[in-house]
């Protein structure tokens, strides 16, 4: 276990090398950050872009200012932003909570959405019931999920003036944006759960568990959902990968102070210290969140730890 | 959720605090907010030219002069000044009795150090000091005069000490809390004095009842950064912001449909128009500009597309700026008119047209389709390019790739013509990459060091009426500043550069 562990703790960091690298290329292809700062000035001359290059560092060579980005890195001083000079590690640490805990809800419902919903369309295979929920996740799957988003505020913030349309305020701001994340999360778990069910339903065990006449429910949620859950852990720690990404859009629309506003904004402002520690910190979590699914393979299924 | 309990205690602790004030003054009640579309990082003022700073600056700090909202000077913490040795030297005297919000009193001493700081090191690394190179020191003469040497004559330098760069910063405070402490916990001499800055979400002000001017007539301002305007306007419709600046033209319908919304307007600084590739291909022929130009109905534009929130252009200037000239006229809407030059010219019908255009700004998109149409109804063949910003600003204009047509929009925030003519038309700027017009770059240069304020604003109107006859451009219009506003809110004045003075504001009960 402890081999396999630091293999994947190697290869994490070769990823997360690759990452920044592309992304830090990537960005400075985009334009001149003294452009960005300077843009509302009247009378900017040539001079004064080379004095403000020199002042951010973003006049020396593309490796040189990588490998500065590298060594910051390992000290855990990830730079100060060229917006104002704030910390970067600062503007993270502020961050990085907000959309851990967004992420957080958003599996949260949808996990408690998708279950029940797609044992009942399983057990009801081919019946209306899992026609009705088949045929609302497949709209679920099909919506942009900003749509959504602008819908829910439009009723229940402007309309009936219940929750606040954006921001982190207060108990209420977490309900739209999590349901939102969590209704796209759900259009597609549930028919992953539904399949995997339909499955495991099959199986000869599952038989032998109804025939010493366990009860229906004790069937489903004892034996069933647990033979289950492998497929389900492995996609849902694939996902949460993906909705880091997907946060990007719900964030802005919601203007959740979170990673995906901070990196929406440093676009903008090629702002480059600030997007390469986000972009790192981000895919550090992919691959630290894939790298604990593994783990706790070996934790559900016993066949995984003694193997 | 720990933020959550931060955020809730230190409401309570405001809602007391404002409680104690409530009594103290009756005169400030209540809490404003506003949204600003992105967080300048750093509330330093030579650190940024963001127009978000300037929305929140304007409400901490004071200069030298300032700006009313019809772009007309006025005295701010200088009272009088006098422009002496052929504009070489002006003499201030300041306002007297005016203290920081830290307790620190204003003086030349604190004029002094704002300026030794902009044009020191520490303001090297910012972008202010861009714009006022021209001053070479300032003395102290007394506690309330100093001197501003300036190494050549300025004209706009008046206007450009009501900008950010020049705002004044206390000496004491900087030196013994340091740079970094500044930047996120500023002090001025403004309307609103600082209380908290949580980076990315708000910035809390509240009111400074010892202010030299007007007393705010709000106790609490709070700034929140929304970056989405459709979530900036969602917010305003829910009540929860009473100001949203820059409305973009398509969410007008929505504010004005709200009962309990207004949408309040101004002339503003920026303008928009499509300038020519006068070196290669038809629009090298000044008839043929002249004819494409002719062939767009502007007007219309204005009021179909722009919902009238726009102001027709002669010149690349909008009637704020200095050297604007309400007796030069935009070449009139006659299609039978450009047709005969088009032919005269020897331009065949059907002849391939390019407009370059930025991707991604719908509002213009649509202007330039409608431009497209009317270019076809002469018989010319319009072709829309668009482009990446950074590619457009980058690659293609300034290296002279464009169509025959190109997009240029300008918003000099001095309001003074030079400030784009020079940067536009004077050959070998990077703003300029096809004229090269010795008569257009004589009277450039000839204006620049001028300190008769009548014959340079005289030479600047001359220079716009010779761009217009020679047709270097076909100017569009100039987008007034646009403003959301709860109607509860009473003696809103809107402001053209976004610096919208809120101490004059009140909530209605």
């Amino acid at each position: 276990m402890a081999g396999f562990i630091v293999k994947r703790m190697l290869q994490a960091i070769f990823a997360t090398l690759i990452v920044t690298l592309l992304v830090s290329y990537a960005i400075r292809l985009t334009g001149d950050p003294a452009l960005m700062l300077t843009q509302g000035a009247g009378s900017i001359t040539e001079a004064d872009l080379a004095r403000i290059r020199e002042a951010l560092g973003v006049n020396r060579p593309f490796l040189v200012q990588y490998f500065e980005f590298l060594r910051g890195m390992v000290t855990f001083d990830f730079g100060k932003s060229f917006l104002g000079g704030t910390s970067v590690g600062l503007l993270i640490k502020g961050a990085l909570p907000s959309t851990l805990v967004l992420a957080f809800w958003s599996m949260l419902v949808s996990i408690m959405i998708s279950i029940p919903l797609g044992i009942t369309a399983a057990v009801h295979r081919n019946k209306m019931v899992d026609q009705v929920i088949r045929v609302f996740s497949l709209v679920g799957l099909s919506f942009p999920n900003f749509w959504l988003a602008i819908m829910l505020v439009l009723v229940f913030s402007i309309t009936w003036n219940l929750l606040p349309p954006s921001g982190m305020v207060g108990s209420l701001s977490y309900i739209m944006p999590s349901v939102t994340m969590g209704i796209i999360l759900t259009a597609t778990n549930v028919r992953l759960v539904r399949t995997t069910m339909l499955e495991t339903l099959n199986a000869q065990y599952i038989m032998v568990a109804r025939a010493k006449g366990l009860s229906e429910r004790k069937v489903l949620y004892k034996h069933a959902l647990r033979n289950c859950a492998i497929p389900l852990i492995t996609y849902l720690g694939l996902q949460f990968g993906g909705l880091l990404g997907g946060i990007v859009v719900i964030e802005r629309v919601f203007n959740w102070p979170g990673m995906g506003t901070l990196a929406f904004d440093a676009v903008g402002a090629r702002d480059y210290p600030v997007l390469q520690a986000t972009i790192m910190v981000l895919s550090l979590m992919i691959i630290l969140v894939n790298l604990a699914v593994d783990i706790i393979y070996g934790l559900v299924d016993p066949r995984i730890r003694t193997e | 959720m720990n933020k959550f309990l931060k955020t809730t205690a230190a409401v309570a602790v405001m809602a007391i605090a404002s409680m104690g004030m409530a009594t103290s003054q009756s005169m400030a009640e209540g809490k404003l907010s506003v949204s600003v579309a992105l967080d300048p990082g750093s509330w330093d003022p030579i650190d940024t030219f963001l127009v978000a700073w300037g929305a929140v600056g304007s409400n901490i700090f004071d200069g030298l002069t300032e700006r009313d909202t019809n772009a007309k000077l006025h005295p701010g913490l200088a009272t009088s000044w006098e422009v002496l040795d052929e504009g070489v030297r002006i003499r201030f005297k300041l306002r007297e009795g005016v203290k920081f919000h830290n307790g620190e009193p204003f003086n030349a001493e604190a004029v002094k150090f704002t300026f030794d700081r902009l044009l020191g090191e520490i303001g090297a690394k910012g972008p202010q000091r861009a714009n006022y190179t021209s001053v070479e020191s300032v003395e102290i003469i007394d506690d309330y005069t100093v001197d501003f040497h300036l190494t050549q004559p300025d004209p706009v330098l008046l206007t450009k000490l009501a900008g950010y760069g020049a705002m004044i910063v206390p000496p004491k405070y900087i030196t013994e809390k340091g740079e970094d402490y500044f930047n996120t916990h500023p002090v001025g001499t403004g309307p609103f004095s600082f209380v908290s800055y949580e980076p990315k979400v708000d910035l809390e002000l509240k009111a400074n009842p010892d202010y030299w001017g007007d007393v705010a007539k709000v106790s609490e301002l709070e700034y929140r950064f929304i970056s989405e305007l459709t979530t900036a306007v969602a917010e305003l419709q829910a009540g929860r912001l009473d100001i949203v600046e820059d409305l973009p033209i398509s969410m007008l319908s929505v504010v004005k449909d709200d009962a309990k919304l207004d949408v309040v307007s101004t002339a503003g600084p920026t303008v928009y128009g499509l300038r020519f590739n006068t070196r290669d291909g038809i629009t090298a022929n000044k008839d043929v500009r002249k004819a494409i130009v002719m062939a767009v109905d502007r007007s219309t534009i204005i009021k179909s597309l722009l919902a009238g929130e726009a102001e027709e252009i002669a010149s690349f200037q909008s009637s704020l700026s200095f050297g604007y000239d309400p007796e030069l006229k935009p070449l009139p809407y006659n299609p039978e008119e450009a047709k005969k030059l088009l032919k005269a010219a020897g331009v065949a019908p059907g002849t391939e047209i390019q407009i370059d255009i930025r991707a991604g700004k719908p509002t213009f998109n649509e202007v330039v389709q409608a431009v497209g149409a009317y270019l076809q109804t002469v018989g010319l063949k319009a072709v829309i390019k668009p482009y990446e910003n950074s590619v457009f600003l980058n690659d293609i204009v300034p290296q002279g790739k464009t169509g025959a047509l190109f997009q240029q929009s300008w918003g000099g925030w001095t309001l003074d013509y030079d400030n784009t003519a020079y940067l536009l038309y004077h050959t070998g700027q990077k703003w300029n990459p096809y004229g090269t017009d010795a008569k257009l770059d004589a009277m450039l240069e000839e204006q620049r060091p001028m300190t008769d304020v009548a014959k340079r604003e005289e030479l600047l109107k001359n220079i716009a009426a010779y761009v217009a006859d020679e047709a270097l451009e076909m100017p569009l219009y100039g987008l007034k500043a646009i403003y959301g506003v709860n109607k509860r809110l009473e003696g809103f004045v809107p402001a053209p550069d976004n610096r919208v003075k809120l101490n004059t504001v009140s909530i209605k009960q």
